[in-house]
């Protein structure tokens, strides 16, 4: 392989250190394809960490496996690679351990619904304080083009060559029905509005459910691309106070492009509020 | 002085008190002054009508494993007795209900079914409860009562043991079973008379009360209290369970958390993330959990995040049987998962060393930031012993981090190569050590690197941990050799090893020439030790519960010669009997 060290590089990197929010961003190139709808996702993470003042090392990024799972190393804080579907569990554990850091968990569509789908009621009913990102791109990138959870019906994959079997889950709605008590969407191409809902989702004492819609540039030329996604996304259709769960079951229902707040319960304790209390 | 040694055992239907009567006769003998081990084993289902068997051994001198065969078998249930009737001595003391509530056919009776050399006492166990507490429930105490007047015992300071056993009860529960156990006490001394020769007379043992009367799951949960742990995350397993809920109400008390999780993955994955955060974690589960856990062994190893696993093995594979004991998860415990990945693993020897090994297991995993496997069994988690109070760690064992140097955070390699293995480590929220944790093979500083040096590199790396850790492990115990060989060295592990000690010191009494090997450290191995201890052995035997000899496999591979097995898979504990049998054939 050939060792890419060129100038170029060095340049877009001063370029990158010169930016003041860029600082959150390590010295690692992201290994993502050109194009990749993550870079946008990992921008408007660095913008809200630079925006609520977080302390490098009081930030901790759980990941799992997949393209996402290397987020954590392209973050200039503390950084933990687990395993397929695991960051969940891995986050769960930092955050009860140690309440004083922020911690956030990442993971794809395929880690955190397909081979760790079962973690996801669980944290949510227990309401651990993690602020958990999805990169939900509807494929299976880093293998290559497989069918995903939420890859829709009849779609041609890798794994699916004549059409996809499976009807996709709806991300939204889950987090909803398993009682997250902050649920969100995010949409790649608009880091903005990204780094709102990371805010807030990030300053809700409770578990924060924030799926991104993000094109898979190599693997998906046809469904959630950058083109269909600029066509269709379009701010949530619903009262900014997101407190009514049967207007955000509704809204995950019908506005499967609608990007904001769909829930939030402000009174819902955390888990380790709980704890504390019970054993008061 | 003269060396008492009897087992007793109490055998009923699940509900009928067998479990509970066992447990008073092992707390009045303890405070007699006598050493106990005690073993029960129950039906998997909670209701129903499954056999219980109360095992107690009661010596007047060391002991260490429970016994084979039964003196004395109390038979609450005759259907279930029958069949427990094999494992009572040519010669011993059946008690049995002579006027049972509903008659039996003449078939179903204990009493036909025994051998005719066995001594029988008839006690009307259900008339007397029924006139002690106007019902049946204290049977059990009845036979408590004419155990107690056939063998002479303090009729008051047994009448102490229940009150203390029901102390949490209301009024009227404690007085039926005082006043059942009574009943069966005055019934027994007016109507029978001992014609066998057991006897606890004889001895004069000072009587006490300061001994500890516990099971292994107890000493680990309290071992781990007093170790310093923060967090537990796990998943409810026999015969793992008691760990957790043990924990779930003394944890808070020391400023700690429980996790109860959705799976056995969570659970482990909750403790890499806490020992990730940097304070000391564990979960405890059985064989089919620790199959779920797989994926997370070898994430500890490869991130180098501390993680404590206690593995209480029970009968396998898959669900197996899960009431009964095996040591079959040898194999799993070392070699779990995939890749070459050293872990350590520990497995105590007798109820107090599972409160040693949790101390230095949670300690290990701290300082050498790898995952620790702590070895029980189903009989080792449940089997009652009377102990000294454990004496507590001191500091050296509760701060065991390797923390980064002013120097070492200048420019801070997570990896570090070291020669000890051990790279310091920044627990998050320091400053200036910010670093990348991952499961990928990694260079000094965490990035993924997978060049055949780097990899071989950082190989090496994990692997000088376990030279590291063998310098500071527990010696294995090798009883004195008489002279400078032996015919047969007896080499064990794991809750079998209190069983070959006691088989080596009767077979030297008998005249047989033998030694005896065992270590609590499984994995690395004191290799040295065992190599040096086989070459004075003419013969090796190796002892253990599990149908292939696994940790015989091991052992040849590190001897280079062939041994002799002793496996057995019934689902009981190893008693000296076993092993003695067999140096007997050799």
């Amino acid at each position: 392989m050939v060792e890419i060290q060129s100038k170029y590089l060095d340049e877009k990197l001063d370029q990158v250190r010169a930016m003041d929010f860029l600082q959150y961003r390590s010295g690692d190139l992201p290994t993502w394809c050109p194009g990749c709808g993550y870079f946008g996702i990992m921008d408007a993470f660095y913008k809200a960490c630079r925006q609520m003042e977080l302390k490098h090392e009081n930030i901790c990024t759980v990941s799992g496996i997949g393209c996402s799972g290397r987020t954590p190393i392209f973050i200039n804080s503390y950084g933990f690679h687990t395993l397929h579907g695991r960051s969940i569990p891995v986050a769960s554990g930092l955050k009860l351990a140690r309440p004083d850091l922020t911690v956030f968990a990442v993971a794809g569509d395929g880690d955190a619904l397909g081979i760790g789908g079962g973690h996801l009621p669980h944290v949510a009913r227990k309401n651990i304080d993690i602020t958990f990102i999805l990169f939900d791109n509807s494929i299976y990138g880093l293998t290559k083009g497989q069918s995903s959870s939420t890859t829709p019906y009849e779609m041609k994959t890798n794994s699916h060559p004549v059409g996809n079997p499976d009807s996709p889950l709806n991300p939204i709605r889950l987090a909803l029905s398993y009682g997250a008590s902050f649920v969100a969407r995010g949409y790649a191409g608009d880091p903005e509005g990204m780094k709102e809902v990371i805010m807030e989702g990030t300053k809700h004492p409770g578990f924060s459910f924030i799926q991104i819609l993000t094109p898979c540039v190599t693997f998906d030329k046809s469904n959630r691309t950058w083109k269909n996604l600029k066509e269709n996304v379009h701010p949530l259709r619903m009262s900014p106070e997101a407190d009514n769960m049967e207007t955000a079951m509704r809204a995950a229902e019908n506005q499967p492009f609608g990007v904001g707040v769909f829930f939030k319960d402000k009174d819902r304790r955390s888990y380790q509020d709980i704890l504390d209390g019970l054993n008061a | 002085m003269k060396d008492i040694n009897i087992v007793i055992e109490i055998c009923g239907s699940a509900g009928e008190g067998t479990i509970s009567a066992g447990e008073i006769l092992s707390r009045f003998m303890s405070s007699q002054g006598y050493e106990i081990m005690s073993f029960d084993s129950y039906p998997a289902e909670i209701r129903g009508f499954g056999k219980c068997v109360a095992h107690t051994r009661i010596s007047s001198s060391v002991i260490n494993s429970p016994g084979k065969l039964a003196d004395v078998l109390i038979a609450l249930n005759d259907g279930h007795s029958i069949s427990q009737l094999s494992a009572l001595k040519k010669g011993g003391i059946l008690i049995y209900d002579s006027q049972p509530a509903k008659p039996h056919e003449e078939d179903k009776s204990v009493l036909g079914w025994a051998d005719p050399s066995v001594v029988s006492y008839g006690v009307p166990l259900a008339m007397l409860a029924q006139k002690a507490a106007g019902n049946l429930r204290g049977r059990n105490m009845v036979a408590l009562g004419a155990i107690a007047a056939l063998f002479d015992l303090d009729r008051e300071g047994f009448t102490d043991s229940i009150k203390a056993r029901y102390a949490k009860k209301k009024q009227i529960v404690i007085d039926s079973n005082v006043n059942s156990f009574l009943e069966g006490f005055d019934w027994t001394k007016d109507h029978i008379e001992k014609k066998d020769t057991f006897t606890f007379d004889g001895v004069s043992l000072e009587p006490r009360g300061e001994k500890l009367i516990i099971n292994g799951n107890q000493l680990v949960a309290q071992a781990a209290l007093d170790a310093d742990l923060k967090f537990y995350a796990g998943y409810p397993i026999t015969p793992a369970t008691k760990i957790m809920e043990i924990l779930s109400k003394e944890l808070p008390g020391y400023g700690g958390t429980l996790l109860q999780t959705e799976d056995e993955i969570s659970a482990i994955g909750a403790v890499v993330g806490a020992g990730y955060g940097g304070i000391r974690a564990m979960t405890a589960t059985s064989g089919p959990g620790f199959a779920l856990m797989t994926e997370f062994t070898g994430l500890s190893v490869m991130a180098e995040v501390p993680a404590v696993i206690v593995d209480s093995q029970r009968g396998g594979p898959s669900t197996g049987i899960p009431t009964k004991t095996e040591q079959s998860d040898f194999n799993a415990a070392l070699y779990s998962g995939t890749g070459d990945c050293p872990r350590v693993v520990l497995a105590p020897t007798d109820t107090a060393s599972c409160y040693d090994a949790t101390v230095l297991g949670l300690y290990l995993a701290e300082k050498y930031q790898t995952l620790v496997v702590i070895l029980l069994d189903f009989f080792l988690s449940n089997s009652i012993r009377n102990i000294d109070t454990p004496k507590k760690p001191g500091p050296q064992m509760l701060n065991a981090n390797v923390n980064p140097t002013e120097e070492d955070l200048k420019d801070y390699k997570r990896y570090k190569f070291t020669d000890d293995g051990i790279s310091p480590r920044a627990i998050p929220g320091t400053p200036g050590g910010i670093s990348f944790y991952t499961g990928l093979e990694h260079d000094e500083r965490g990035r993924p690197d997978y060049s055949d040096k780097g990899h071989l590199a950082m190989s090496e790396k994990r692997y000088r941990k376990h030279a590291s850790v063998l310098k500071e492990a527990p010696a294995p115990v090798i009883s004195d050799f008489d002279g400078d060989r032996a015919d047969i060295g007896v080499i064990s592990w794991g809750s079998s090893a209190g069983a070959a000690h006691e088989a080596v010191a009767t077979a030297k009494k008998e005249g047989i020439n033998a030694a005896s090997f065992s270590s609590v450290m499984l994995y690395p191995f004191p290799d040295e030790a065992l190599i040096e201890f086989a070459g004075r052995c003419d013969n090796i035997l190796i002892p253990e519960l599990n149908f292939q000899g696994q940790f015989a496999d091991y052992a040849q591979g590190v001897i280079k010669r062939e041994v002799t097995r002793l496996n057995f898979i019934t689902g009981r504990p190893m008693a000296a009997e076993d092993i003695l049998d067999k140096m007997r054939e050799m």
